[in-house]
């Protein structure tokens, strides 16, 4: 009895010392990677990173140049520039110039990109990595398994980005102007018919007209119908064909009948605000509440989305092939992963992106910065928008279906 | 005075190093277009892009509305800064102060300028809401409708509010210095005001009427911005369907927006030429003694 | 003020004369109306925070422009400063290069003279996307990628299509008769130089100058493309507010633009007629 109570004893001991070092085991790996990572930092440390970023709203601008600069520099020393970019396509020929003369030195250590430019620097090596394993951050918030993380608009990320932001695409009306809102492509034409001349959408390949052209597809014909069309024009066209008929059914009932169309985002948001058009969309969720902020619409704006689901993506951080600095890049992206600046990110009143940590892998305290932050006035909830979230096709169909509406709707 | 060969070959240096830099920078763009684009794998010298794009039909429809907001905007430019720089100039005010306020606008950007413009002439511009508010229209789509227009009002007004003032700044200083003293003399001799105005100061601007309708012309004619922010969806203008063949993600597609670029180019050297020939005309004519 | 001036300028009163010199005040008023008020549009929005229809103005006053550019943060004004010194130093060597060569133009006979005169105008006519990266491409292979220099060329060579048509019309205007003369009577070529051709020359400077300016102020894409990170300018800051829509910060960064290069101008324009004791009024003051 004694010999079995001392028996059971003592394999509850290894039991409990194998776990113990098993878990330092699984422990132990980062801890070797720290050791890398600190070596990152320590050659950060003093450095400037030139950070190339789409420049084009005050409130991102801000955040960038007060929280994200301000924590870079007390943890790692690093000095952060931004480089205002209006197209993220003059940085990727930037690339690609230095690319074909051979400079293996650039200027850019850092870029905000995604999507079709993603697939265009990938395809011509234009990125340096897989580094985002390497990141400590990155292992330790970030579900490695999940499509938001391992695609980017149907293309492989394959550890050559690290996430940024999630963002998903939402439609924006005034509950005070028109008290509708239109749950799937046949309620909006009944709404584009109530407010007739009042509906419109940016032309692509303008990002937003185009996701608009998509996220109807999407509830009229499926994405799967359309994924799975693959890549050539003809079946992508005979797939999308009942979508493009209804977008013809649409047509007259149009701001100027369809004839024509905002020629990008901007102007539709603006065109929203003076009240010509009634409704509004964009591919950031918070976009209402940054306008209600900055006083351009009132505040009974509010987004709303398609019962089957909105269009999402998730825009992501990358390090070129022949950055400068690419260990002070690495070690701003590491920051760039961790709650608190995720959560600072979150907060309307700094940006509003929704975060890209996993939330299981938070801590309470780490779950409670997010849970801190109110909700923008006239968002709908992070929780409802992820449940309701639906793929980004391939970036290398985009432009076809850019294509196809060209070709089939304004002029007919 | 008298240039030898080597002086004439020092002052046209500087300038043709840095001509030859933006046509080395040209050549490369112009090679894309005929396949020749290593940066995108491409290295094969071929025409099938030119043919692809003759081929479509939309290419004349935006050759000739490229060539109809051009000249639309540089002749208007042209007759209303003419118009303004001579009233300025018979009315004495050409040296005000308070008259250098109408160039103003050459200052502005162009993309500046289109957002002013759409607040004002939209359909939910300020010239709408002040028909709604005095009762001449009941809601925003009675207005007339301006901007993005197949007619292109929205463009050429636009373009019009910008380069009025570009053509009031590079004459009415040469018509007030001409005026000035050519007109006196001439007034001495006993001719009146206008007739010295029309048959002697006019004239002696051409030149620089000349250039301020050259430059305008070529500019709207290659310029993307104000046809992309104001124009129609289609058709349209030559520049902004090159933008959007260059803002294509697919690399491969560049060679497309060089073909376009390509034409532009070819166009503009005809019109070019024909001025040329038009303007030495002028010159002889002018009774201008330009030694050469 | 500008009655003041028109009576001043000696007119001979018949009365098809009164009439017209009517309808010109009539039309210089206009002309002013029509400038000045989309410029007050400008100046409005610039504080507006909601402005929709069908109100004749704004709604609700915002002051987020104003702490975007002088709040400290973005570093708007300190890249204002620095954009004004590069655009006056492209502007200094535009004209640099383009006074000796509007002489050679003008003055002396040389083969491909016409086609020098036409092919100065292509920067103005192919867009920057067309020849940039080629450009680009050069710039690396001799090392002035992502350098100050190298932005300074690129700007210098769009802005030589104004800088040297200008400078042609006036070389053409005066001539150098003068000159000549100033030469026959034993000034020393410095001195004809200094006290002949530039004096002469000078109207076509500051406009060209000037146009210059404007030109070199507003570029971003080839700025961006050539400079890198090593060169950031106000434009650059400006134009992603202007293609995102947002009236409020675009209207105030294209007011501060529109006001700084009148202010460069008008300081410009002040030292020169010092200088050279001159009267005209050549572009602003």
């Amino acid at each position: 009895m004694k010999l079995k109570r001392v028996a059971a004893l003592l394999l509850a001991l290894i039991l409990g010392f194998t776990l113990f070092i098993s878990g330092c085991g699984r422990n132990a790996a980062p801890p070797q990677n720290q050791k890398g990572f600190d070596a990152v930092v320590s050659a950060a440390k003093g450095t400037t990173v030139n950070f190339y970023s789409w420049g084009g709203d005050e409130k991102i601008n801000k955040w960038i140049d007060t929280v994200l600069a301000k924590n870079v520099k007390d943890n790692y020393g690093i000095t952060l520039k931004r480089i205002p970019m209006d197209d993220t396509q003059t940085a990727i020929t930037k690339l690609m110039d230095e690319k074909q003369s051979g400079v293996d030195k650039g200027s850019i250590d850092m870029l905000w990109v995604n999507g079709e430019n993603f697939y265009t620097a990938k395809e011509n090596g234009l990125f340096y990595g897989p580094f985002t394993a390497e990141l400590p951050n990155f292992q330790k918030y970030i579900d490695q398994d999940s499509d938001d993380i391992k695609y980017d608009f149907g293309v492989t990320v394959d550890g050559m980005e690290a996430p940024y932001a999630k963002a998903q695409f939402v439609f924006i009306n005034d509950s005070s102007v028109t008290p509708e809102t239109p749950k799937n492509a046949q309620e909006l034409l009944e709404y584009a018919k109530k407010y007739k001349g009042k509906v419109t959408y940016p032309a692509p390949p303008d990002f937003t007209g185009s996701v608009f052209v998509r996220q109807i597809i999407y509830d009229v014909v499926g994405y799967d119908k359309v994924n799975a069309a693959g890549t050539d024009k003809e079946k992508i066209k005979a797939a999308i064909q009942p979508a493009m008929d209804y977008l013809k059914e649409l047509k007259p009932y149009l701001w100027k009948e369809g004839k024509t169309y905002p020629a990008s985002s901007g102007q539709l948001d603006n065109m929203f605000a003076d009240g010509e058009v009634v409704m509004d969309m964009n591919y950031d969720p918070n976009t209402v509440a940054a306008m209600i902020d900055k006083g351009t619409v009132k505040d009974t704006a509010r987004d709303f989305i398609f019962d089957k689901g909105m269009i999402g993506n998730t825009s992501f951080l990358a390090i070129p092939a022949n950055a400068p600095n690419k260990e002070g890049a690495m070690a701003v992206i590491n920051a760039i992963l961790t709650p608190e600046l995720q959560a600072s990110k979150y907060d309307p009143s700094n940006w509003g992106a929704l975060p890209v940590l996993d939330n299981n892998k938070l801590s309470d305290s780490e779950k409670q910065l997010f849970d801190k932050i109110p909700l923008g006035k006239g968002v709908i909830p992070q929780s409802t928008l992820l449940s309701k979230r639906q793929p980004e096709l391939p970036a290398s169909v985009v432009p076809i279906i850019e294509e196809i509406w060209q070709s089939e709707i304004p002029n007919k | 005075m008298s240039y030898s060969k080597l002086k004439i070959c020092l002052m046209l240096l500087p300038l043709s190093i840095l001509m030859a830099v933006f046509f080395i920078g040209l050549i490369n763009g112009v090679m894309e277009s005929f396949g020749v684009f290593p940066a995108a794998g491409l290295t094969k010298l071929t025409f099938s892009y030119y043919q692809e794009v003759f081929q479509d039909s939309g290419l004349t429809a935006s050759l000739l509305l490229s060539l109809y907001i051009s000249l639309t905007a540089s002749v208007f430019a042209v007759a209303a800064g003419v118009l303004v720089s001579t009233a300025a100039t018979v009315g004495g005010l050409a040296r005000s102060k308070f008259f250098q306020i109408v160039k103003l606008p050459v200052i502005v950007p162009h993309t500046v300028c289109a957002l002013l413009m759409l607040n004002l002439f939209s359909q939910s511009g300020l010239l709408a809401r002040i028909a709604f508010q005095i009762g001449l229209i009941q809601n925003q789509e009675e207005f007339l409708s301006i901007m993005f227009d197949k007619n292109s009002f929205g463009i050429i007004l636009a373009y019009l509010w910008k380069e009025i003032p570009f053509v009031i700044l590079v004459v009415v200083t040469v018509m007030a210095n001409i005026n000035g003293s050519l007109g006196e003399a001439a007034q001495n001799l006993g001719a009146s005001k206008w007739k010295v105005f029309i048959n002697v100061t006019l004239p002696l601007c051409l030149p620089s009427i000349a250039t301020s309708f050259i430059i305008i012309f070529a500019y709207s004619f290659g310029a993307y911005e104000l046809p992309f922010l104001l124009g129609a969806t289609q058709p349209k203008a030559l520049p902004v369907q090159a933008y959007v063949e260059y803002i294509y993600p697919d690399l491969a597609h560049r060679p497309y927006a060089m073909v376009l670029n390509s034409i532009m180019i070819v166009f503009t050297v005809f019109i070019s030429y024909f001025y040329y020939r038009l303007e030495s005309r002028l010159k002889r004519t002018g009774g201008k003694n330009e030694p050469a | 003020m500008n009655r003041l001036k028109a009576d001043k300028s000696a007119f001979v009163p018949t009365k098809t004369g009164k009439k017209r010199h009517r309808l010109s005040r009539a039309l210089i008023c206009l002309s002013y109306f029509l400038v000045l008020f989309p410029l007050l549009i400008l100046f409005v929005w610039s504080f507006t925070g909601r402005w929709s229809w069908p109100h004749l103005l704004p709604e609700t006053f915002s002051a987020r422009a104003l702490g975007e550019l002088f709040g400290g943060y973005s570093g708007a004004v300190q890249v204002l400063l620095s954009s004004i010194l590069l655009s006056t130093a492209v502007a200094l060597i535009a004209i640099a290069v383009s006074v000796p060569a509007a002489r050679a133009i003008v003055l002396t006979a040389f083969w491909g003279k016409d086609f020098l005169k036409f092919i100065v105008l292509l920067p103005v006519i192919v867009p920057a996307t067309a020849f940039a990266m080629g450009v680009h491409m050069l710039f690396i292979r001799v090392g002035l990628s992502d350098t100050v220099v190298g932005v300074i060329l690129i700007h210098i060579i769009l802005c030589l299509p104004y800088t040297v048509r200008i400078m042609s019309e006036v070389t053409a205007a005066t001539g150098d008769r003068l000159e000549a003369q100033a030469r026959v009577l034993g000034a020393s070529p410095k001195k004809t130089l200094i006290s002949i051709t530039f004096p002469l020359a000078m109207p076509g400077i500051i406009s060209a100058f000037c146009m210059a300016f404007i030109v070199s102020f507003s570029q971003y894409f080839v700025t961006l493309l050539i400079g890198g990170g090593t060169v950031t300018t106000y434009a650059m800051f400006m134009f992603p507010y202007i293609q995102s829509g947002d009236r409020t910060i675009a209207a105030a960064y294209s007011l501060l633009f529109v006001l700084s290069t009148l202010l460069v101008f008008i300081v410009l324009e002040r030292r020169i007629k010092k200088y050279y004791n001159i009267e005209d009024v050549f572009f602003f003051s």
